[in-house]
């Protein structure tokens, strides 16, 4: 009974950070790294605030603290080596970081890849599939586990958004173009899916799962059209 | 008013650089430039061209802001305009370096 | 003349009109400054009454409290009231109150303009609030994406209440923009340079600069996104050759720079009363300008980084996740320079330092998270739930509600005269200051968790109903929070003591007034030779009193002022300002009734207004200027200035070059919009391209060489003494084949529901045309001026005006015809 409980959790889940695919791990991973690092930062700047009050406020101080012989020194520490400096570093590494990532995300020509369509509307999902074209699926998308899947989105009316969050970020629909979002399933299983740009009322019900078949349902799935 | 231009000047040719740059990433991965017998790899040659242009744009004007013709009325200004002309030379650099290394139209 | 009777004769030179007439037809920017911040602040109740309803409704799940039509207005509701109702005017009118002040001015550059921008806030947001009131509010999200938005999406009037207010609205604050610009620039005190500049007012020249380039592709993106749901003008309707993804570059080319323009104020703040507060003087002055200037530029550079998951290529987003991390770099030099001068200083816990502490520890997470989302592959997946709602919240609230309070607590003085007496006001901070961790910190992690924004409800079983919980409760304590500082400084106000001049000890020229402060602000200007006169001639305040600075004399019962020179400060001319005056709430409302027709589809009322606004403005202008009795005027010390309305350059040409780059960035956007559909959108080419002809340029071309010819020839006529007709001439028939050209292009493109492209040319050509037509009515009103006696040989600055005008529709002219012509004479 409890796994069951823990199965049906686990197959509503959106979590980001609970990736069940190669692209939604690597950004987990990212996420981690980066709120690592924001935090370290967060508290160098809150020490940094709390130090300055180490000094008992001189209350009737008349005149203010006037500029002294100190200032360009002051200058170089605070603002050339705290301001410019260690942001600049930090950053240069993060967004190095960040577009490594995104490149390997992208979906690059790979013999291995299965094609399938997902055409939003209001508000629901079409999924139609390159190795067979008579099939199409409603709000259910089925795709082979362990195998790099190009899903080629578009629109029939407003803007909608792609997204399975344990196995990739989003990607939009847009009226009149095409996008390509590259997911992958380690395991096979149940993964669900929404839309993620608001697209009128029905936008809290306009959702979908992914399911991801072994080789033996996956080729089962395309002759029969059913799982 | 020189002061004010001096200062502000910089940072905005870099807007206009940087979107030009935007422009014609977007021109080379259009349906116009195969139709002008132009490729992937003439449209990376192009990018990093004009990268490598935006920058010489950004140093000249830091060159142009030492010039006594156009010198401010005050100190500050001079000092805030030069700094400024600087940030606009990392700030090209910076921005559009994946021209360079990231695929063109992916 | 004694202190006591130069203020009686002062105030009653500056007053508002007794009675409640005096509310309607006050110009002064002490009363404006206090109109534009008490209404912004009754927009920020609407606006947190809408977020308790969201709060409420999304604290369980499966809350039946609202259905999703109505989640949608809300949201809608809250965030356009926030960011266009309060943010925006809460800025204008802390700017309108505390500039000429710290600036050693007595108003603004524009003073019936600043009622004008008043009036027009008022009635545009009031349309906003009928729309909610009736339950026809917006309702596809604050940035309105179209299809959703458009006849396809919203068929109701919905929409139409958001682009006709906002646009509405948007004019008070272009309006507030030009004169913010004009008077740091020109109405400072004496001896004021650059460098002695308060620092608020360099933030605060950024953000007018900022909002001048900034709003502009908006106002533009409502302008085409009305005509399509109006008309049918396809420019985001694919089928058509429209594309949706122009609206998202046209309001994120806005929306970008707008959260900056938000932030800089409320850095104008903490640069302002941090110092003060440490008993010190601001670290790295120069920094802090480079980095304002930074960061306010830069910020036009990444309004991509909200399109990261719409397809674009990678390499674009490269472009923008960099230069997004790079803003960055200007707001950490602003942090440090910050710690650094606490660290200089003797920080003491007052009341506004206790805000400023809570912005640090809140405006830190979220510029840190801010660094997150800008890392593409991270903002994938964050973007559109509820981590970006935290994150946002984190940056607004911390960046900018928290320093405004500060700067509220510290200025309280100023506005109302009173001490601070019942101490609620802590109490509030700690309540809202963990009240909003309380809110939003946990919502980063339901984002990540998978809770989209904009849903309006949720099915348990996520791990999202206690997060929720917890959101909400605190929610509700914030909201107390803010409830007790309403009620502190509303006590304080009606109940404290009087306060002596200068409570904190600070430096700045605001601080050298009564308190609260007087209606003309300076009995006489002083010269300052420091950035902190205070601080550098603490006798200051006494002799502005006495009259020893300039104009200290009350003369002929005029409102006056001093121009000063740019860079150096050196006083030019002297200002007289116009009185007290319904017209600017009579313009803004005949202004209305060009909305008003908008939205009603009642488009009989739109020319009929436009005559009125025009004859107005005529009117408008009309008053000003000088019929050559005494120019000169003896300001003190034995000073001889010129009035500013007689030299080549008045104020009302730095008022419309200002003017003309907002205008200049709205043509800008005009063009690179046209470029995008042309590059990007897939329904290109459209049917056919415009056959340029020999006729058509031609004639075009000689109008736009024709027309600054014949203005500048009037010009020199005039200054010989001579007559300005033949110049005149040549102007206007230089406009009239401009006009000509344009007219052509139009009827060559007989549909403009055809295709994006012949819509494009539509408004290309209606763009000229009313360039031109305005050129031309302002030549032509500088020669009846001429008769009038206002314009001579040598007052000739309506004229330079009207050369500015000119030029400008000549320049626009040449480029979007020859825009338009471009596409067909190539293929
Ligand atoms: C403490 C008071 C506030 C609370 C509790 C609050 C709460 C919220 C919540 C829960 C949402 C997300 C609604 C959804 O996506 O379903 C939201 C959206 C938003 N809020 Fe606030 N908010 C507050 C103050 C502010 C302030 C001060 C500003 C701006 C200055 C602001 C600007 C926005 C904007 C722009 C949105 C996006 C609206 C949209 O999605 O179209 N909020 N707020
Ligand atoms: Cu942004």
């Amino acid at each position: 009974m409890t796994t069951l409980v823990l199965l049906v959790g686990c197959e509503n889940s959106l979590s980001t950070v609970d990736p069940a695919g190669p692209a939604a791990n690597v950004i987990a991973t990212l996420w981690w790294i980066m709120l690592a690092g924001a935090t370290l930062i967060f508290v160098f700047v809150m020490v940094l605030l709390a130090l300055t009050f180490r000094r008992p406020g001189v209350a009737d101080a008349d005149n203010p603290v006037g500029e002294d012989g100190a200032a360009r020194g002051r200058e170089k520490v605070w603002l050339v080596g705290l301001g410019l400096c260690f942001p600049l570093v930090v950053l240069a590494a993060l967004l190095a970081y960040g577009l490594v990532i995104g490149e390997r995300l992208l979906p690059r020509d790979d013999p291995a890849v299965v094609t399938v369509h997902a055409e939003g509307r209001q508000w629901e999902w079409r999924f139609s599939y390159a190795d067979a074209p008579d099939l199409v699926t409603e709000n259910v998308l089925h795709i082979p586990a362990a195998t790099p899947v190009d899903v080629r989105i578009t629109t029939v009316d407003v803007i909608h958004s792609f997204w399975v969050p344990r196995l990739a970020g989003k990607l939009d629909a847009l009226p009149g173009h095409e996008n390509v979002l590259r997911i992958e399933a380690w395991k096979p299983g149940r993964y669900a899916g929404v839309s993620a740009e608001y697209n009128g009322p029905g936008f809290l019900g306009h959702r979908f799962v992914v399911i991801a078949h072994d080789a033996e349902g996956w080729s089962a799935f395309l002759t029969d059209g059913a799982p | 008013m020189i002061d004010v231009i001096r200062i502000f000047g910089p940072l905005f040719v870099w807007f206009a650089t940087f979107s030009a740059i935007y422009g014609l990433q977007g021109l080379v991965c259009s349906e116009h430039w195969p139709a002008l017998g132009l490729t992937l790899s003439h449209g990376r040659v192009a990018l990093v061209g004009a990268w490598l242009v935006a920058i010489g744009i950004q140093l000249g004007l830091v060159a142009v802001l030492q010039m006594r013709r156009v010198a401010p009325a005050t100190g500050l200004a001079g000092d805030v305009s030069i700094w400024l002309g600087w940030s606009a030379v990392v700030a090209i650099i910076w921005s559009s370096f994946p021209v360079a290394v990231t695929s063109t139209c992916g | 003349m004694s202190p006591l009777r130069r203020h009686r004769q002062l105030t009653r030179i500056w007053q508002s009109d007794p009675g409640w007439k005096g509310w309607f037809t006050t110009v002064n920017h002490n009363d404006l400054g206090r109109m534009f911040m008490g209404t912004a602040i009754v927009f920020f109740l609407i606006g947190g009454i809408l977020a308790m309803l969201i709060r409420a409704q999304l604290a369980t799940p499966r809350s039946a409290f609202m259905g999703p039509e109505v989640y949608a207005q809300v949201f809608t509701m809250h965030g356009t009231i926030m960011m266009f109702l309060f943010a925006i005017p809460l800025i204008e009118g802390a700017a309108i109150y505390f500039l000429p002040k710290m600036l050693g001015a007595r108003d603004l550059a524009f003073p019936r303009l600043t009622a004008f921008g008043y009036w027009c806030y008022v009635f545009g947001g009031s349309m906003l609030l009928f729309a909610m009131f009736a339950g026809i509010a917006p309702d596809s999200g604050w940035f309105l994406y179209p299809p959703l938005s458009s006849t396809l999406g919203s068929p109701g009037i919905n929409s139409d209440f958001w682009l006709i207010g906002i646009t509405f609205v948007e004019i008070s604050a272009i309006s507030a923009a030009v004169e913010i610009t004009v008077t740091i620039l020109r109405y400072r005190a004496p001896g004021m340079s650059l460098d002695k500049m308060p620092i608020f007012a360099w933030y605060l020249l950024v953000v007018a600069l900022m909002i001048l380039t900034g709003f502009p592709p908006l106002i533009l993106g409502s302008v085409l996104l009305e005509l399509e749901r109006a008309f049918g003008w396809p420019f985001f309707q694919v089928a058509q050759g429209g594309d949706s993804l122009l609206w998202q570059h046209l309001f994120w080319l806005f929306g970008h720079p707008e959260v900056y323009i938000i932030f800089l104020p409320a850095a104008g703040v903490i640069s302002t009363v941090l110092p003060v507060m440490a008993r010190t003087t601001l670290l790295g002055y120069a920094w802090v300008i480079a980095a304002a200037v930074a960061l306010g530029v830069l910020s036009f550079g990444i309004w991509v980084h909200h399109m990261f998951a719409t397809g674009i290529p990678h390499m674009a987003l490269a472009f923008f996740s960099a230069a997004s991390t790079l803003v960055a770099v200007p707001t950490g030099i602003q942090i440090f320079a910050w710690l650094g001068t606490l660290w200089k200083g003797r920080p003491q816990l007052k009341l506004p330092m206790l805000w400023i502490i809570g912005f640090f520890a809140t405006f830190v997470i979220g510029g840190l998270t801010g660094v997150m989302v800008a890392v593409v592959p991270f903002d994938w997946q964050a973007h559109d739930t509820h981590f970006v709602v935290a994150h946002m919240h984190y940056v607004l609230v911390g960046g900018f509600v928290f320093p405004f309070l500060a700067g509220l607590y510290y200025w309280m003085p100023l506005l109302t005269g009173r001490k601070r007496f019942f101490r609620l006001g802590e109490t509030a901070f700690w309540l809202v200051f963990v009240g909003f961790h309380v809110t939003f910190l946990a919502m980063h992690w339901v984002g990540l968790l998978g809770q989209r924004r904009r849903t309006f409800t949720y099915e348990g079983g996520h791990g999202w109903e206690v997060i929720n919980l917890i959101s909400s409760i605190g929610g509700f304590i914030t909201a107390i929070g803010f409830g007790l500082v309403i009620i502190d400084i509303a006590v304080n106000t009606v109940f404290a003591a009087r306060i002596r001049r200068d409570p904190w000890r600070a430096g700045t020229l605001e601080w050298a007034m009564a308190n609260p402060s007087p209606a003309y602000n300076f009995a006489s200007l002083p010269r300052v030779s420091a950035r902190d006169p205070l601080y550098d001639d603490p006798a200051l305040p006494h002799r502005i009193a006495r009259g020893e600075g300039y104009l200290g004399d009350a003369y002929k019962g005029q409102r006056e002022t001093l121009v000063v020179d740019i860079a150096t400060g050196e006083p030019l001319q002297v200002v007289v300002f116009p009185p007290n005056t319904p017209l600017p709430i009579i313009l803004a409302f005949v202004t209305g009734g060009i909305f008003l027709g908008l939205l009603t589809k009642l488009y009989w009322m739109v020319p009929l207004s436009l005559i009125g606004v025009a004859a107005l403005m005529a009117l408008w202008a009309w008053g000003l200027g000088s019929r050559g009795d005494d120019v000169m005027r003896d300001v003190g010390h034995g000073l001889n200035l010129p009035r500013a309305a007689t030299v080549p350059q008045p104020p009302g040409w730095w008022g419309s070059a200002f003017l003309l780059l907002a205008d200049a960035t709205f043509f800008a956007s005009l063009i690179f919009g046209y470029a995008f559909l042309w590059t990007v959108a897939p329904n290109w080419p459209p049917p056919a391209y415009l056959e340029p002809g020999i006729i058509g340029p031609l004639v075009g071309l000689a109008g736009v060489v024709v027309a600054p010819f014949g203005i500048r020839l009037a010009e020199r006529h005039l200054r010989r003494g001579g007559t300005m007709w033949p110049g005149v001439a040549l102007a206007l028939a230089g406009a009239a084949a401009m006009a000509t050209a344009a007219i052509m292009a139009v009827r060559a493109a007989a549909d403009p529901e055809l295709h994006a492209y012949d819509a494009i040319i539509w408004v290309i050509a209606g763009y000229v045309l009313v360039h031109v037509a305005l050129a031309a009515g302002m030549s032509i009103y500088a020669t009846v001026r001429r008769y009038a006696g206002y314009v001579a040989p040598d007052r000739f600055g309506e004229v330079r005006i009207a050369r500015l005008w000119t030029d400008y529709a000549s320049v626009v002219a040449l480029i979007g015809l020859a825009a338009l012509q471009l596409p067909g004479a190539v293929t």
